[in-house]
């Protein structure tokens, strides 16, 4: 019942469109309240989600629209997947928290879960990551994300293509 | 021995862990009180019946997933030791000069200065996959660096292809909130519009619930 009421809760909040607020369970209802301090990080990752195909299209991806250091991701991605067009689909900010687990969801069909392990020896940050495809983990990862060195994670084929997803890390907490 | 045996003499008696001294010193108790040599004797017969009747190992699944989440941990509990120890030399008094306002934004600007001459884009150590694993037996992760891309790579071979029909939906998320206590996270656009909200469900699967615009 009590998982009901927060998905109520939730629906209803879609519905007013309620900026700034989050949702709090109290005394075994459910209520809006304003958002609490900024809770304490490891970094910030940029992750994107990418179509590369090899058939022109009219959204191909601009470097320029990218985060510093990412400006060739075109040219590096061709580098790897050998395809000659990639379009961005979508595209999540997202700050790693210290204490709990992150979602980067450039697109809510594949997205990333992000659990910090601390910051790194020599720098970047220990993460647990596990890559989802809707309601199935595709695969768990180790992995120590390092500034301007993106982890580029080859998806499922999809029409003429492939789906890609692109983790950097865009700034780490020293 | 005349007093009782306690707990923890029982059961460093029936793991054989008594000196020789001991034994026989517990074990002459024994002789003088049937009742507890009966029930010790039946919980030996116990251990024995289970010895016999469980394997001595079981394989453990995905034994190289959990072997590499070991080395991660102790990994990280070393990092975390060497941090530790390292933690009084940062408040040593030399460096206590620094706290002259003067002087630090002086050797804020040398450092500075250094690190702009010597800084370049991209430079240093790279991206590092330690371990990856894929929960689905037909799927396998491969991981390598590519120098040419400058990029770590987990390619997932044996992955099913999405139909061509199907809609991939993509999002600009500027920013999120999260709220611990009922696991959620608001994913908010640009201008502040809700774009999605994940929830987790009692399996720890995120439940995604988008928006619908109004008419």
């Amino acid at each position: 019942m009590r998982l009901l009421a927060i998905s109520f809760s939730i629906l209803a909040m879609l519905q007013t469109g309620a900026p700034n607020l989050t949702a709090q369970v109290s005394g075994g209802g459910f209520s809006v309240t304003p958002s609490a301090s900024a809770p304490a990080t490891d970094g910030k990752v940029w992750g994107g989600l990418i179509y590369a195909s090899s058939a022109p299209s009219a959204n191909d991806l601009d470097g320029k629209a990218l985060p510093k250091g990412l400006q060739d991701l075109p040219e590096r991605l061709n580098k790897v997947f050998k395809f000659t067009h990639f379009e961005l689909l979508g595209q999540h900010n997202q700050d790693v928290f210290r204490q709990y687990e992150s979602w980067v969801v450039p697109s809510r069909d594949l997205f990333l879960k992000v659990d910090s392990k601390g910051p790194a020896e020599g720098g970047g940050v220990n993460l647990h990551l596990q890559f989802w495809q809707e309601q199935q983990v595709l695969v768990k990862t180790d992995t120590v994300l390092r500034v301007n060195s993106p982890l580029f994670i080859g998806g499922p084929k999809w029409r003429d293509g492939q789906l890609i997803f692109v983790l950097m890390l865009t700034r780490e907490e020293k | 021995m005349k007093t009782p045996p306690d707990e923890n003499q029982i059961v460093r008696w029936l793991d054989g862990e008594m000196t020789a001294t001991e034994k026989s010193a517990f074990e002459a108790y024994l002789a003088t009180d049937p009742a507890l040599k009966a029930e010790l004797d039946s919980m030996c017969q116990l251990g024995e019946t289970l010895r016999q009747n469980l394997p001595v190992e079981r394989p453990l699944p995905h034994a190289d997933f959990f072997n590499s989440q070991i080395q991660v941990r102790i990994a990280q509990e070393e990092l975390d030791q060497k941090r530790e120890v390292q933690r009084p030399a940062q408040t040593a008094p030399w460096f206590s000069w620094l706290r002259m306002p003067r002087l630090a934004f002086a050797a804020a600007l040398l450092v500075l200065g250094i690190a702009l001459t010597f800084w370049q884009p991209g430079s240093g150590l790279s991206t590092t996959v330690v371990s990856s694993y894929a929960p689905n037996p037909v799927v396998q992760a491969r991981a390598f660096h590519s120098e040419e891309a400058n990029a770590t790579v987990i390619m997932l071979d044996g992955l099913d292809s999405l139909p061509a029909d199907r809609k991939i939906v993509g999002h600009h998320v500027h920013r999120t909130e999260s709220d611990t206590a009922v696991a959620t996270t608001t994913l908010f656009s640009e201008s502040g519009e809700i774009l999605l909200v994940l929830a987790k469900g009692a399996d720890s699967h995120p439940q995604m619930i988008q928006r619908t615009p109004r008419s």
